[in-house]
């Protein structure tokens, strides 16, 4: 699945906990220096986010009329 | 999706989930026992136990305990001593209760007084704990927005409880019927509702698999509830009756919209097996449809409650019917899902922690829930037929009460089984 923000996305929008969690930061291990990926979801996931800023990655959060949130987070 | 270091320990949130239990089944008993005289008003000393026992000793209780838990987890506020607030707010909740509904039951003022005093100052440290961290957090989701609100409500219906409990201990004139209609609207439409929907947000998409909540709908909800219990207050405050009867309109409107999107959503799950969570929620759902077309019409017609057992049958579904199911259903998630977090911690990615259905088994929840299915109808043929069923419905009461209480327990019994066999693999390794 691709999307205009950028090529790698994580649809995590029916999935289970901890499958969110798990899938980005398998997707944040293979992303290239200065990539960004997009993590998709119904709700605001303080907890990676907080890992996020632990780890030095910074992110982007909008909400879509539909309830999505897009969560844009840079390598 | 939950990390295990932003999560308090897990006797933070499962002292109030232990104790509620046991406060329903309380008010079960105090059904059976008070029999058809229970029935007869909602203003009688033992149905103002019951209420409250069913208000503050269940609902409340375990909405704090779970708040205590998910603040961090929905909107990143983490309590600052998680562990010190929860044993503050447990002790002040369980010992007010028992106070409050003593006070009631007894007649007692001086007990209502004690209750109200603890129960304000309990709160008020549950407040100030919670919104120190909330009040900094930028209200970036409707779940945000929403939590403020819900806490800002729970301010005013203790406000107002206070109020009147200190009014009936030292005989103060206050325009009691409708000051009390008023604390109920902010427990259940501002406090339990606001709360209800900004932790449907989250958990209804999480666990049942649904789309998500559109985002328009979910930011106005809660300020549209808030804006419409204002408006009742200043109609009570200014004695505009009228006033009263377009914010209970309005509220009843606005709660059926929640409710009906919410069924919609989960028409539209992606999640092929129904499991208990779900099935509580749709009971809840479907009692809360049968309520608020209740309050819709005694907005439209305030004199339909002057028939026989109305507001006995709106206050079943409401609470019994409507928020108990919700709650329920939730506890059931929630409860085994935190004992695997923590087995999961545990077993520091050595050992792997065991599935959550054999924390707590479906078929033991499924079956309390059948149970309390059926005894939902019961209270509520009790209510045309107090003389005959009040007493076994409150007995039933009891019992499923009981039941879960049983269910939770023995899930935390095998959560500390597991957790010595992990760490006796562990050693072993």
């Amino acid at each position: 699945m691709t999307h205009p923000k950028t090529p790698h996305v994580v649809d995590a929008r029916y999935m289970e906990p901890p499958a969110p969690f798990v899938k980005t930061m398998e997707m944040l291990d293979i992303l290239q220096e200065g990539e960004k990926m997009l993590l998709l979801l119904f709700r605001e996931p303080h907890p990676l986010y907080k890992v996020l800023r632990q780890n030095g990655h910074d992110y982007e959060v909008e909400l879509m009329p539909d309830g999505t949130f897009e969560i844009l987070i840079s390598r | 999706m939950m990390s295990f270091e932003s999560a308090p320990p897990f006797a933070a949130p499962l002292r109030f989930f232990l104790t509620a239990p046991l406060f329903a089944l309380l008010a079960g008993l105090l059904v059976a026992i008070e029999g058809p005289d229970i029935f007869a008003s909602r203003w009688m000393p033992a149905s103002l136990a019951v209420t409250h026992l069913l208000t503050v000793g269940f609902m409340l209780q375990i909405m704090l305990g779970a708040l205590i838990q998910i603040l961090p987890v929905v909107a990143g506020a983490s309590l600052t001593r998680p562990l010190l607030v929860a044993t503050i707010v447990h002790l002040g909740l369980t010992l007010g209760t028992l106070l409050l509904a003593a006070g009631f039951y007894f007649g007692r003022p001086d007990l209502l007084s004690a209750a109200a005093v603890l129960l304000a100052l309990t709160i008020l440290v549950f407040l100030s704990a919670a919104l120190t961290v909330l009040l900094s957090i930028p209200s970036t989701s409707p779940t945000i927005r929403g939590l403020k609100l819900a806490l800002f409500s729970l301010a005013v219906v203790v406000g107002l409880g206070v109020l009147m409990a200190l009014a009936m201990a030292y005989g103060w004139a206050l325009p009691f019927p409708a000051l009390a209609d008023l604390h109920a609207a902010w427990g259940f439409g501002g406090w339990a509702g606001i709360l209800l929907a900004a932790m449907a947000y989250v958990v209804v998409p999480m666990f049942q698999l649904t789309p998500g909540y559109p985002a328009r709908p979910s930011w106005w909800f809660p300020v549209g509830m808030l804006a419409l219990l204002l408006l009742w207050s200043g109609a009570v405050l200014a004695g505009w009756p009228a006033g009263i009867r377009i914010s209970q309109l309005l509220a009843a409107i606005l709660g059926l919209a929640f409710v009906g999107l919410t069924l919609r959503l989960q028409g539209k799950r992606r999640r092929a097996r129904a499991d208990v969570t779900y099935r509580y929620w749709q009971l809840g759902l479907a009692a809360s449809i049968f309520a608020l077309l209740m309050l819709l019409t005694v907005a439209l017609w305030p004199a339909v409650a002057e028939y026989n057992g109305w507001t006995l049958i709106f206050g079943i579904l409401l609470i019994a019917g409507g928020f108990l199911p919700f709650i329920v259903g939730m506890l059931y998630k929630i409860v085994p899902f935190l004992a695997w977090l923590h087995l999961q911690n545990e077993g520091q990615a050595k050992v792997p922690a065991p599935n959550v259905s054999k924390i707590l088994p479906n078929v033991d929840m499924q079956r309390q829930m059948n149970a309390y299915a059926g005894t939902l109808v019961l209270l509520l043929v009790a209510a045309l037929q107090p003389e005959w069923l009040s007493r076994p419905a409150g007995l039933c009461f009891a019992l499923v009460s009981g039941w879960l209480w049983l269910n939770l327990f023995g899930a935390i019994q095998r959560y500390r089984q597991h957790k010595q066999e992990i760490l006796a693999k562990l050693a072993a390794l």
